[in-house]
């Protein structure tokens, strides 16, 4: 495994991407072609998933069947609030690379990129 | 030394803005104005220590003056001994141990809710973004609105949207992730988090609230040194234009530009000349030393003196 959660986040795109509902035996049957990786291992990430609120899942039969408890947008959108909030806590946490958009200074950059040869990098 | 840590307070903001405002070393920079924030805090702790021991030691002759006050004659020991005196200034001195606890409760809380958030903010970030394979700990966030940014925690994460990487080269990208890097591997959250939590503790004091802006103006200056080493300047201000303004910017066309991100961008397009980047150097480099050696000196030079100031017959 590299680095911190990558195995969570692999499993995540992978139940994101599946679409409906899947159980753990599908992800590693999936998962197993393109990396070594032991079944129960698969399980217990999926089980972290589901404690940590990533994944719900329901009961069927011997197996459970998990879905996302939200979908990627929707976890991308949550992020992007978090982190363009403007004042509270966050802004002290987050070092953004630059001002965002919308700051009366960027109109100035804004002209100084018009006065800028009308070349585009392809 | 109340007086000294209140005329850094006061008058050093001033100073330290002007010989910091280019950047041209912002790294000495941040030095400067992190000496002033100790040698302050330094001197007013040994103020306060200075003001209890003097009034431990001459407590009792002060209540007795007080007690002659009131009463007009000369009061008998264990009047000025009794609990009429020693409650009131038990209670002053408990209220302001009270007070500075308070406050470092208060700055303590936030310092960890701050960290909760992080940790929470790069966890979801790790898991709901795709990995950048070229850059270890940096996720793209599928989003329009074009950001980059880094969040420290344990682990720490570099987030860039799609939006973002709409706006950049391959170069100017790494020139986005070497600064983001720079920040974390240099831990400039913590300086940051030092000042704003000051500044909050203990609103009003020119140095806290000034030094709060110009740590933070400083840090981003110092990540892009080291973004500019990495990738070369042209690609980070053309990185700086593209995702300051929203629009995507050629490296090779560049031109001068009121504001933080201005100031970063023509620090980059004109350096000063050597002569001139010396002599800030010498100027920031001698502040930071008479910041730093000034509380010690003070406590030297006032030894002697506060002792004759204590041992005069009327007191």
């Amino acid at each position: 495994m590299r680095g911190f959660g990558e195995l969570e986040s692999v499993i995540m795109h992978m139940v994101w991407d599946y679409g409906g509902p899947v159980t753990v035996r599908e992800l590693f049957d999936e998962l197993s072609q393109e990396r070594s990786i032991a079944y129960t291992t698969v399980m217990s990430t999926m089980d972290n998933l589901h404690r940590k609120g990533w994944l719900q899942r329901v009961k069927e039969g011997k197996a459970y069947r998990y879905t996302a408890t939200a979908s990627r947008e929707e976890y991308s959108a949550r992020l992007m609030r978090e982190a363009l909030a403007a004042g509270g806590d966050t802004e002290t946490v987050l070092s953004h690379f630059v001002a965002q958009i919308g700051d009366p200074e960027s109109d100035v950059l804004r002209s100084v990129v018009r006065r800028l040869p009308a070349r585009r990098p392809e | 030394m109340c007086l000294y840590a209140l005329a850094v307070a006061r008058y050093s903001p001033a100073v330290l803005a002007r010989l910091s405002a280019t950047g041209v070393s912002a790294r000495l920079g941040l030095t400067a104005w992190l000496a002033a924030i100790a040698s302050v805090l330094a001197s007013l702790a040994i103020a306060f220590q200075d003001l209890v021991s003097a009034a431990a030691s001459g407590w009792h002759l002060l209540a007795e003056a007080f007690c002659r006050s009131v009463t007009g004659h000369a009061c008998a020991p264990p009047v000025y001994r009794s609990a009429i005196f020693e409650i009131p200034i038990a209670a002053t001195a408990l209220s302001a141990a009270l007070a500075a606890a308070v406050l470092a409760w208060r700055y303590g809380r936030s310092v960890q809710r701050a960290q909760q958030l992080a940790h929470a903010h790069s966890a979801a970030a790790l898991v709901t973004g795709r990995r950048l394979p070229a850059a270890s700990g940096t996720v793209v966030l599928d989003a329009p609105q074009p950001a980059a940014y880094c969040v420290p925690g344990r682990p720490a994460a570099i987030v860039l949207t799609t939006g973002a990487l709409a706006l950049l080269d391959p170069d100017q990208l790494t020139a986005v992730i070497a600064h983001e890097k720079a920040h974390l591997s240099g831990s400039h959250h913590l300086l940051v988090a030092l000042t704003c939590g000051l500044s909050a503790a203990l609103p009003g004091v020119p140095l806290f609230t000034r030094a709060q802006a110009e740590v933070s103006r400083l840090t981003e200056m110092l990540a892009d040194d080291a973004a500019a080493r990495h990738s070369g300047r042209p690609a980070l201000i053309a990185a700086l234009l593209a995702l300051g303004t929203g629009a995507p910017v050629p490296s090779r066309a560049l031109a001068a530009a009121a504001g933080d991100v201005t100031a970063r961008v023509q620090r980059l397009l004109q350096p000063a000349p050597p002569s001139p980047r010396a002599r800030n150097r010498l100027a920031l480099t001698s502040v930071t030393f008479l910041l730093a050696a000034a509380p010690g000196l003070l406590t030297w030079l006032t030894g002697p003196l506060a002792a004759h100031v204590v041992a005069l017959p009327w007191w």
